[in-house]
């Protein structure tokens, strides 16, 4: 069956047998590989993507239940201005480890942050609570999430990036 | 009702064992441009051992940890690596490194003298500069001390170097020897909210405090603390393989392998102990695997100061907890006089 759904901000489509999830739609499909496949069955929460606006394990996603929808992965989030916030403030204060969680955990966050701007620790605690993560017990990317909400609300929104000299 | 507890625990853990050979070599060559190379054969695994390897050879070149460009686990090409493995890497990589880069360094300092008119013992490296020590204004890039090495006098800086930690024969009649290079030291404490009615543990708040020598990336340490009370908290609580009678594994994956999410995790305070080791690079020791061993035993220990009873077996499931406790009730039913 074809399947056309809005990856990134791009129109993407692709002809797939019925039974193809979401996650191995943008894998193997679209070559995105950012989604990881951990377990694949919705315990770990690495595949975790954005569908109009709510995180979702992209696993227990037919690719067929996203079509005509928007998808946000991690190979969405950095502009040619410069990385995410949350990649920003991630990369700087040691939140990942080994990284194989990160992208989920960083799309969690950010459809978090999206909704919620200005969340505490609970309510971050609430929305990680699917996304598994073996190496950082979490501390650090909690203290990174508060961070980028902060970068993200004193941000000017929606500016040309200035000219570099 | 809920019973709040408070347990410690503390532990020693070797460093660098030295009864069967343990070695790490590296290759550091500095550049024209007065950028340098690290060649290891160690492998990244997240902790960030690679940081810490770019930190050592920056600080003994007198250059920046942006200035090092690492090259590491490739056989083909690297110097050969026990293994990240052990907690060793700072500590035994580190030094392989530290002796390299200062080999190195001492081929510039040749340069240098000759150049600055002085000996090179009156030499120090430091901030992008060959400086004379006390006399910090006279000085030489060391790009230039690095051109000058590589295309006027001919002795590229380069230094390899291999470290494994002194090997001490064990008495054959004592068995008594120097097992391991060194040693940390740490102790944490946790807080817990024991439910007499469900035998469910909360853990609130774990303090560790960890000696690994000098912190050389301190915000590396504290991850390294962070993660090992995070895998000593499932090992107390969640985590456990079980079999079938056939030896085969029952519940694996992670809907029945229980690992703590974001909501079972507690606060942590993570309290760096530095001291100086002097047979640790820069005075460095360790930090991984030392980082969970005294979470299990600080949160049973909170389990038994807030309900009085000894967890023995891991984990300290809500089961066993409240198995326990209703042991502890009928023995001591038992004990009222009729």
């Amino acid at each position: 069956m074809n399947v056309t759904l809005t990856v990134n901000g791009e129109i993407r489509s692709a002809s797939v047998p019925p039974e193809t999830t979401l996650l191995v739609f943008l894998r193997e499909h679209l070559l995105l590989t950012g989604a990881k496949t951990g377990c694949d069955i919705g315990d770990c929460g690495a595949c975790t993507v954005i569908v109009d606006g709510k995180a979702v394990n992209a696993c227990l996603m037919l690719a067929a239940q996203a079509d005509g929808r928007a998808v946000t992965t991690i190979e969405g989030l950095a502009t040619r201005e410069g990385l995410h916030p949350l990649q920003k403030v991630f990369e700087e204060t040691g939140a990942l480890q080994c990284g194989f969680c990160g992208p989920g955990v960083i799309l969690t966050s950010k459809a978090l942050l999206d909704e919620n701007p200005d969340p505490t620790t609970e309510e971050i605690r609430t929305a990680l609570a699917g996304n598994l993560c073996r190496c950082t017990g979490y501390v650090k990317m909690i203290d990174g999430i508060h961070e980028a909400a902060k970068m993200m609300q004193s941000a000017t929104p929606a500016l040309p990036a200035p000219e570099q000299r | 009702m809920k019973h709040r507890g408070r347990g410690l625990a503390s532990m020693w853990y070797p460093v660098g064992f030295t009864g069967y050979a343990n070695p790490s070599g590296a290759v550091v060559k500095v550049n024209e441009d007065g950028t340098a190379v690290v060649l290891t054969g160690t492998v990244e695994t997240g902790q960030g051992s690679l940081g810490v390897l770019g930190q050592i050879a920056a600080e003994a070149l007198g250059l920046a940890p942006n200035d090092i460009h690492i090259i590491s686990g490739d056989t083909d090409t690297c110097p050969m690596d026990t293994g990240a493995i052990a907690s060793r890497t700072t500590y035994i990589t580190g030094n392989a490194v530290r002796i390299a880069a200062e080999k190195a360094r001492d081929i510039l300092f040749e340069v240098a003298a000759e150049m600055l008119g002085v000996k090179p013992n009156m030499l120090e490296a430091k901030d992008h500069k060959i400086q004379v020590q006390s006399f910090p204004s006279r000085n030489v890039a060391i790009a230039d001390v690095s051109s000058r090495a590589h295309n006027g006098i001919g002795t590229p800086p380069i230094g390899s170097a291999t470290w494994n930690p002194p090997m001490v024969p064990m008495d054959p009649e004592t068995g008594q020897g120097k097992p391991f290079g060194t040693y940390v030291y740490a102790t944490q404490i946790a807080e817990v909210d024991v439910d007499d009615e469900t035998g469910e543990v909360e853990v609130l708040r774990v303090t560790a405090s960890h000696d690994c020598g000098t912190a050389i990336n301190p915000m590396l340490v504290e991850g390294q603390i962070d993660g090992g009370v995070y895998m000593g908290l499932g090992f107390a609580l969640y985590e456990e393989i079980l079999f079938d009678k056939a030896g085969k594994q029952i519940n694996c994956n992670l809907t029945n392998y229980i690992m703590p999410t974001t909501l079972d995790m507690p606060a942590i305070d993570e309290d760096i102990v530095e001291n100086y080791d002097h047979t640790g690079p820069f005075g460095a020791k360790a930090v991984g695997e030392p980082s969970l061993v005294p979470t299990a035993p600080a949160i049973t220990n909170a389990i038994y100061d807030a309900v009085g009873v000894r967890i023995t077996a891991l984990p300290a499931t809500a089961e066993r907890v409240l198995a326990a406790i209703k042991a502890k009730r009928a023995r001591e039913q038992k004990q009222i006089p009729a």
